[in-house]
């Protein structure tokens, strides 16, 4: 087959790191943020020069891992997420949204 | 009929383009110098795309209207984005340069490349035209308008550059108060990185000190019926074994909206506007009869 894909071995091997490296999930990457504070992602090349692969199958395993990261429930439930925080909004404004974070300030003042 | 670019100076073809962008909707619009990107991975800065370039011509609008922002269906803005007459006008403006000024003018694809990645990145190229500064949603937001889309186009043409915002639009005075008092702000209490969400924070003395975004679960909601959702929907269907449950699947609601949406690529990728639903800045626009 002519169709580039990764092995599934070689994905299962490096997956974590891949994706921990490039960030599936960004701590203070903004580029705004002071440089002394910063923390982008490696490029693909970076993490396959750090991994002893190459730059193309690091971008493979980057590709399915985050595809991979979450399964079918999550987009179910990003469907209900988005229908109850808008119809929230809706009725209640932002009361709708925040009241519980106003709620635990006070129980947390009386205590 | 425009003045050749010989004989106009920067500041003067910076004023046509910028009332020509106008004349076109743009809400705002700023000069970024190409070579300020040093904070943007290698590969996906300007010279990049386009080797010689001198600035990048940011364009922004096209914003969801008040009533959208009012709508109890979250599938209508679901359905609705409007970021393709944003790039319609980045590419006249391109267009402008490259016939009336003599020059190159490339503009960003407002896809991806091969890699999932965006060829240079639109917001940063926002915040370094001071068309406005990044949230800690993630988004872009201009001091009077709040959140709308962008485009943005690689040129030769040296244009005096704008330049980022001294003071930034996020956090607005609002979510500083609220932030003091509950340790959270509008976006960050709507989908909380800690308990299922995408987007965590700190605020210190008026500004943003940290952000946490999780990218992977922001594409399930941002991206619910799209690409992703579409390979997740297939996957499903490879993986059943029973006949009756794998027509069930393909025929599903999910699966139908999702090829729905993907025949619509162009204008519906953007999926999810919860952050951004709840932004007080330019909250006032959003307040009609």
């Amino acid at each position: 087959m002519s169709f580039f894909f990764v092995d599934p071995e070689i994905y299962e091997k490096h997956k974590d790191d891949v994706l921990a490296l490039s960030q599936s999930i960004q701590v203070n990457y903004p580029e705004h943020l002071p440089p002394d504070q910063r923390s982008p992602a490696l490029s693909d090349r970076q993490i396959a020069e750090r991994l002893g692969l190459d730059e193309r199958t690091v971008r493979e395993i980057r590709c399915v891992g985050e595809r991979e990261y979450y399964d079918i429930e999550e987009y179910d439930r990003a469907a209900i997420f988005k229908e109850t925080q808008c119809r929230a909004y809706a009725e209640k404004g932002l009361s709708g949204i925040t009241a519980k974070y106003v709620e635990r300030a006070r129980a947390a003042k009386k205590d | 009929m425009t003045a050749p670019a010989e004989r106009m100076s920067a500041d003067n073809i910076k004023g046509e383009l910028l009332a020509f962008a106008a004349k076109g909707g743009a809400l705002v619009a700023g000069v970024a110098d190409a070579n300020a990107f040093g904070a943007a991975p290698e590969g996906h800065r300007p010279g990049d795309l386009l080797p010689g370039a001198k600035s990048v011509f940011v364009v922004g609008g096209a914003q969801p209207r008040a009533a959208d922002w009012k709508s109890p269906h979250a599938s209508f803005m679901e359905t609705s984005s409007t970021s393709d007459r944003i790039n319609a006008l980045g590419l006249r403006v391109a267009n402008q340069i490259e016939r009336n000024y003599g020059y190159y003018a490339l503009m960003v694809p407002a896809g991806v490349d091969r890699g999932r990645q965006p060829f240079v990145s639109v917001a940063f190229a926002a915040e370094l035209a001071g068309c406005g500064s990044k949230s800690i949603a993630g988004p872009v937001l201009n001091r009077d308008h709040g959140f709308m889309y962008y485009s943005a186009l690689i040129t030769t043409l040296p244009l005096p550059a704008d330049g980022p915002l001294e003071d930034p639009v996020c956090p607005a005075p609002a979510c500083v108060d609220m932030w003091d008092e509950h340790g959270t702000t509008p976006c960050l209490a709507t989908c909380p990185i800690d308990e299922g969400g995408c987007l965590g924070g700190c605020i210190k003395d008026g500004r943003i000190t940290e952000t946490r975004y999780d990218r992977a679960r922001c594409t399930t909601r941002a991206q619910t019926y799209w690409a992703p959702g579409f390979q997740q929907a297939l996957q499903a269907t490879l993986e059943e074994k029973d006949d009756a449950k794998r027509r069930m699947i393909i025929n599903s609601s999910g699966f139908t909206r999702t090829l729905w949406s993907m025949t619509y690529s162009n204008v519906s990728q953007g999926q999810c506007f919860e952050c951004m639903r709840v932004c007080p800045v330019a909250r006032p626009k959003h307040d009609l009869r």
